[in-house]
């Protein structure tokens, strides 16, 4: 979300409008942006974001006041640092939860440690889920880091062979300066704008597995959010996506491909080069063969994740050239005339 | 390097899960009792989960903090958007080919 979005303005109501209200457009706009119902959808998961964060603040009376008179000081003057002084600009916005942000991959910071905070209505299930008085706030989870979950794209030939990725991640960790409570000597602090937070790179070679597959999830332990007060962190789970790949098409463990073929090499029959994911392969023509028929590379498929391969399927495709020359013609009427081939009757 | 767990497959008790989510332990025994969560059969009484219903959990949970529906409704959209996805993929696939 942008930095000066007005609130109001992100859910769409107006600046005295009710609780109800306000639940309602989040509600409606959840419904639409909610990155688990958009999967892999970027920009629903930052017009999300901005959603929450704009309905964390409107949804809390006492929030609201205060955003309503400080605007995007609020928290400052929450925290207990009182009116800004003039021309304070105010701080960025603090991020909800720990989670670790990259450049290259996408780590959406969804932030599970404020779970159980709004219950839906009616019927409060985080009672049951946290019991009873520990149903509000942090509940039982005493200060473990949030679990993030990202998503990361790789090539069907990565995914056949694993190897390292190293990427490059933001974490959201309190403020060195002023311990997270975003005030230093009773002002906003000027490290993290009276955040709280800070934004640190951080750099991790994470091992993927051979084997993995398009929706396959790997988890690595601790390397989600970071937990306050010793605890321990939360874990990193990263959903795979495979990039379409521009030669194979993959059916599980097994992969496919077409493969063109002249006429004389269908009618004949030839020993021809096949594309695998390793390389080239000689692949036997049968003679006869047909347009769309299927010929088995035993063991050419994918790495399966608990060993062995899958096959790749080779698809023949009869293709004709659209120019022939004089020669090429002549052979071509004189094989017409000649046989006795009738497709058709 | 960090050694990475891969595709979730690890069985864990209704107590690991409950505490790694921060529920009660009879929440998650009775979402796997209607079916709305995967279970590993453990040869007892008392099925195993395995640690991707982690991840599915914390989907029903945020799903039902940030649209209000309950857990029956949760399960049901998170298998409906898996078949979208997949339907997504393959109509990619398809226009690919086409191509």
């Amino acid at each position: 979300m942008a930095k000066s979005k007005d609130y109001y303005e992100v859910l769409g109501v107006k600046r005295d409008a009710s609780q109800d209200q306000i639940k309602q457009a989040y509600r409606k706009l959840a419904r639409k942006f909610h990155p688990d119902l958009n999967p892999g959808d970027k920009a629903a998961e930052e017009q999300f974001k901005g959603l929450q964060e704009a309905y964390d603040v409107l949804s809390e009376p006492e929030n609201r006041k205060l955003y309503d008179q400080y605007g995007e000081n609020w928290r400052a003057v929450k925290a207990g640092a009182g009116a800004p002084p003039p021309g304070w600009e105010g701080a960025p916005r603090s991020r909800r939860g720990t989670g670790p942000r990259t450049a290259g991959v996408d780590f959406g910071d969804f932030d599970f440690s404020n779970f159980g905070t709004r219950g839906g209505g009616g019927f409060d299930i985080f009672e049951e889920m946290f019991g009873g008085a520990a149903g509000r706030g942090r509940g039982r989870r005493s200060g473990r880091g949030a679990d993030v979950e990202a998503e990361l794209e790789l090539s069907l030939e990565e995914a056949h062979r694993g190897g390292r990725r190293t990427l490059q991640m933001e974490v959201a960790e309190a403020c060195p300066t002023c311990g997270g409570t975003g005030l230093k000597d009773g002002k906003p602090c000027e490290t993290c704008g009276g955040a709280g937070q800070v934004i640190r790179p951080k750099t991790i070679e994470v091992n993927i597995p051979s084997g993995v597959r398009d929706g396959s999830t790997i988890r690595l332990a601790g390397q989600g959010g970071t937990g306050s007060n010793g605890s321990e962190p939360g874990d990193l789970y990263l959903h795979i996506r495979l990039r379409p790949h521009p030669v194979f098409t993959v059916k599980g463990d097994d992969l496919e491909v077409e493969l063109p073929i002249t006429p004389w090499e269908a009618v004949l029959g030839a020993k021809v080069e096949a594309p695998t994911i390793d390389g080239k392969v000689e692949l036997t023509v049968p003679a006869g063969a047909s347009s769309g028929q299927r010929l088995r590379l035993r063991g050419q498929g994918l790495n399966k994740r608990k060993g062995g391969r899958g096959d790749e399927y080779v698809r023949l495709k009869i293709v004709v050239p659209k120019e022939v020359n004089a020669e090429e013609r002549r052979l071509y009427e004189e094989l017409s005339r000649i046989s006795g081939f009738k497709p058709r009757s | 390097m960090w050694p990475s767990d891969f595709d979730l497959d690890e069985p864990l008790t209704f107590d690991v899960v409950a505490a790694t989510v921060g529920a009660k332990r009879t929440l998650v025994a009775r979402l796997a009792k209607q079916g709305l969560i995967e279970t590993v059969d453990s040869g007892t009484d008392e099925p195993l989960l395995p640690r991707r219903v982690v991840v599915h959990l914390r989907r029903m949970q945020r799903l039902r903090k940030d649209l209000g529906v309950n857990f029956a409704g949760a399960a049901v959209i998170l298998d409906l958007v898996g078949r979208i996805e997949q339907l997504n993929r393959e109509l990619a696939e398809m226009h690919r080919r086409l191509k």
